[in-house]
């Protein structure tokens, strides 16, 4: 009998933190074209740390190439939204008198390109994945991922958010079946309706708080805000208990090939704890630094001689200082966010992946390398999951 | 290290393993796991540097000699090689590996120290080309969008607009304006209609239209707020504020702004710029996507552009109002002596500022209000209003 194989998280908040402060300065100081290179190393520095079995995950995905796939898509996507947006917004100047229509309309024919964009860049991610030097895969289905997507999220609205699970056991299932590891298919096993239990939970602080906002909405008694104080935050607490129960359920019944299952027991309690006081420490260091960013800032006006009134500052001085601040607490904000909030999570998560019998992975082989074009252009756009 | 227990020596009970006294490289017996980038089962593998090559020998079969000139350290791993060891490939991409782990650390540091970083290895034959060429094509595409296509489709559109969508849009716009306008919560900024007041702006709206033709009838407001300013918004509203009219001299400046405001309304300005922007924002925001403040690079760049198009369209509604002015026997200069009070009084915007704003700046416009005056000719009638409705315009708001 061979011993299942577990996972190690070698990442530490210090080296993450130098490193990604590193890039951050260079994203802002380059007007963000360094972006492309930030998320590339970045992502080689996530994977690296995480080691099933003690070998190191690898991303060998090109800076260059996100470049050319970000501009693609760029091209692509102003034609449509520049051009759809105007005539939308003139239909709805036109008939609607006023924006709103617009808006929405704007927001919704962009839908599908989300769902697409999404999977495209899961894709990419995948196709430059590699564990002991064998490749990940997905298969092309970009399209269908989003037809699927819309009809299963329609389902979910349909039924007040009751089929919940449905939507979230079958958007995996669609991914993990078209996922490869090296010539070894992944499948996902077990039932939507286990989900249900997880889910409930959070389904019924849902419901309780859309009934809330009817009730207010009724008889404007502000006592129904009050509720809400409580049906919010029980909410977020519950989604946080469903995400987490989710992920062990459908990760423990992943196959890699015919022979190879995966198991996955993250604990609710703690990733909970990473949401509270990883955000608590984000809070307070940011606002340490931002009082001393304020603090120089206003020294270095002092000692240039606006003593009397800090408005009279010139607009040359003041701009440049404002940007340099405004900046600086950005960049912090995303980089604590990163070190006390993501990487505990990715930690976690990834400490509580196994595999059952490693051996068998002898059968599989290496497959081909997947060239790409827009190498997640699309979600880089459209800012949807591009994010580490 | 590896849970994998695949029968081979393990290099952590070697003897030589990761003391500090270890002897030169040659010497030891090392054993790591190489991966042949064919399989994903770890081989043990016992690594000899012969000359200038390494030489990883499996259990069986024949050994893999890479050269040193060869390797690569793959970039950017977590941890540093002193807690996670290094992994070594091939310069010419090939998917093997060799993991170091940390315990071996005198090896890990002599092959970091002579081993190149590994650069990323392009999947896309000839890519730094096509990056040159296709961010060239991107670059001006999104120009081309942004300064041409967008502009040239709202004006279009624009003249498409039916009358009523716009004039509705105007009184919501006008709505909107007046709550957002007002300090207190919940109210909206009281429109100013003593009827003395009203009869005198009528007047001086009458003389001024006579000798123009709008696309909607106007509605001229005067709005009960400090703001010196004054705007058209969709669908013939114009807005002049009581600060303005306070701030006036003469009845003379006044109608020289609802003139240059008229020439907004002649030509849709506020409709166009409305579907102007719904375009931009939209193109912007995937440029300037999620880097940590790129929402403020995204106004930024959206306050530049629009400000390069609403400067012109004021040169533009200037030269309107000097035209209209003389043709209603009225001073164009009255223009110029207003921007000057403004001037005087808030100053010019220059330099770096002067490019977001979205007006030009008040130096040039003076100038052009002054060549307007040379340029139009104009037989002085009667004042614009008497002294005494004069009196009655500047409290209209009571």
């Amino acid at each position: 009998m061979v011993r299942p194989l577990r996972t190690e998280f070698v990442g530490d908040r210090a080296g993450l933190f130098r490193f990604a402060m590193k890039l951050s300065a260079l994203t802002v100081l380059t007007l963000g074209l360094y972006r492309c290179w930030m998320k590339t190393r970045l992502r080689r520095w996530y994977w690296s740390a995480i080691r099933p079995g003690g070998h190191p995950m690898e991303y060998v995905g090109d800076p260059l190439e996100k470049l050319l796939g970000f501009l693609i898509a760029v091209v692509f996507l102003a034609f449509y939204i520049g051009i759809f947006n105007l005539i939308l917004m003139f239909l709805s100047f036109s008939l609607w008198e006023g924006n709103f229509v617009g808006y929405a309309a704007s927001f919704i024919v962009i839908i599908p390109v989300l769902f697409f964009a999404k999977y495209r860049a899961r894709r990419y991610l995948l196709a430059r994945t590699r564990w002991r030097g064998i490749r990940f895969g997905l298969e092309p289905a970009a399209w269908r991922y989003s037809m699927v997507a819309m009809v299963l999220w329609a389902i979910t609205l349909l039924s007040a958010g009751a089929l919940w699970p449905l939507m979230t056991f079958h958007l995996e299932k669609f991914r993990t079946n078209r996922t490869w590891f090296g010539s070894a298919k992944l499948s996902q096993g077990g039932r939507w309706y286990k989900l249900i239990v997880p889910a409930t939970p959070a389904l019924v602080s849902l419901w309780i708080s859309l009934g809330l906002v009817a009730g207010y909405g009724a008889t404007e008694d502000p006592a129904f805000i009050g509720g809400l104080f409580l049906s919010l935050p029980a909410l977020g607490v519950f989604w946080v208990y469903y995400r987490v129960a989710a992920f062990r359920y459908l990760q423990s019944n992943k196959m890699i090939g015919d022979d190879v299952a995966m198991t996955a027991t993250p604990r609710f309690w703690r990733i909970f704890g990473i949401y509270v006081w990883g955000n608590v420490a984000v809070g307070f260091i940011l606002g340490i630094v931002a009082s001393v960013v304020f603090f120089v800032l206003v020294v270095i006006l002092l000692i240039l001689g606006f003593s009397e009134d800090l408005s009279d500052a010139p607009v040359y001085l003041a701009f440049p200082l404002g940007l340099l601040g405004y900046f600086a607490v950005f960049v912090f904000w995303d980089v604590l966010t990163q070190v006390f909030v993501r990487m505990p999570l990715l930690a976690h998560y990834a400490e509580s992946i196994g595999i059952t019998d490693p051996m068998a992975l002898s059968a599989l082989s290496q497959r081909d390398c997947d060239a790409f074009l827009d190498a997640g252009g699309f979600a880089e756009a459209l800012d949807v999951g591009a994010a580490i | 290290m590896s849970d994998f227990e695949n029968g081979l020596p393990d290099p952590r009970q070697s003897k030589f393993g990761a003391s500090k006294d270890s002897k030169p490289l040659a010497e030891e017996q090392i054993f790591l796991d190489y991966f042949d980038g064919n399989s994903a089962i770890p081989r043990r593998v016992e690594l000899r540097i012969e000359g200038t090559f390494l030489s990883l020998t499996p259990a069986e079969g024949p050994p893999v000699r890479w050269h040193l000139a060869d390797l690569r350290r793959v970039p950017d791993q977590a941890g540093g090689k002193d807690a996670s060891g290094i992994v070594l490939a091939l310069k010419d991409g090939s998917a093997q590996r060799l993991y170091i782990p940390a315990d071996h650390k005198n090896l890990a540091n002599a092959l970091s120290i002579k081993t190149p970083v590994q650069s990323a290895q392009p999947t896309v034959p000839g890519i730094r080309y096509k990056l040159l060429g296709l961010s060239t094509a991107a670059i001006a595409s999104v120009a081309f969008i942004l300064f041409v296509l967008v502009p040239l489709l709202a004006d279009q559109l624009a003249e498409f607009l039916p009358v009523e969508g716009e004039q509705a849009l105007g009184d919501v716009t006008f709505e909107q304006i007046r709550t957002a306008l007002n300090q207190d919560a919940g109210g909206s900024v009281q429109i100013c209609e003593r009827a003395v007041g009203q009869a005198a702006l009528e007047k001086m709206t009458t003389r001024l239209s006579k000798h123009a033709s709008f696309p909607f009838p106007l509605k001229v407001h005067v709005l009960q707020h400090e703001m010196i300013n004054a705007f058209a918004l969709p669908g013939g509203h114009i807005i002049l504020f009581e600060g303005l009219i306070k701030s006036a001299d003469t009845a003379e400046e006044v109608a020289a702004v609802l003139a240059h405001e008229m020439g907004h309304v002649a030509s849709r300005d506020a409709t166009r710029g409305a579907l102007r922007s719904a375009g931009l924002i939209g193109v912007l925001g995937l440029v300037f996507g999620d880097f940590a403040g790129g929402t403020l690079a995204l106004f930024l760049a959206n306050q530049l552009i629009e400000a390069q198009y609403s400067q012109s369209v004021e040169v533009k509604a200037d030269d309107y109002a000097a035209r209209l002015l003389a043709d209603a026997g009225l001073p164009p200069e009255a223009l110029g002596v207003f921007f000057r009070r403004l001037r005087d009084e808030f100053g010019d915007e220059e330099g770096l500022v002067a490019h977001f704003s979205s007006h030009p700046a008040l130096r040039d416009r003076m100038q052009a209000a002054a060549e307007a005056g040379r340029r139009n000719d104009y037989n002085p009638t009667s004042s614009v209003l008497t002294v005494a409705e004069w009196a009655d315009l500047r409290r209209i708001c009571g």
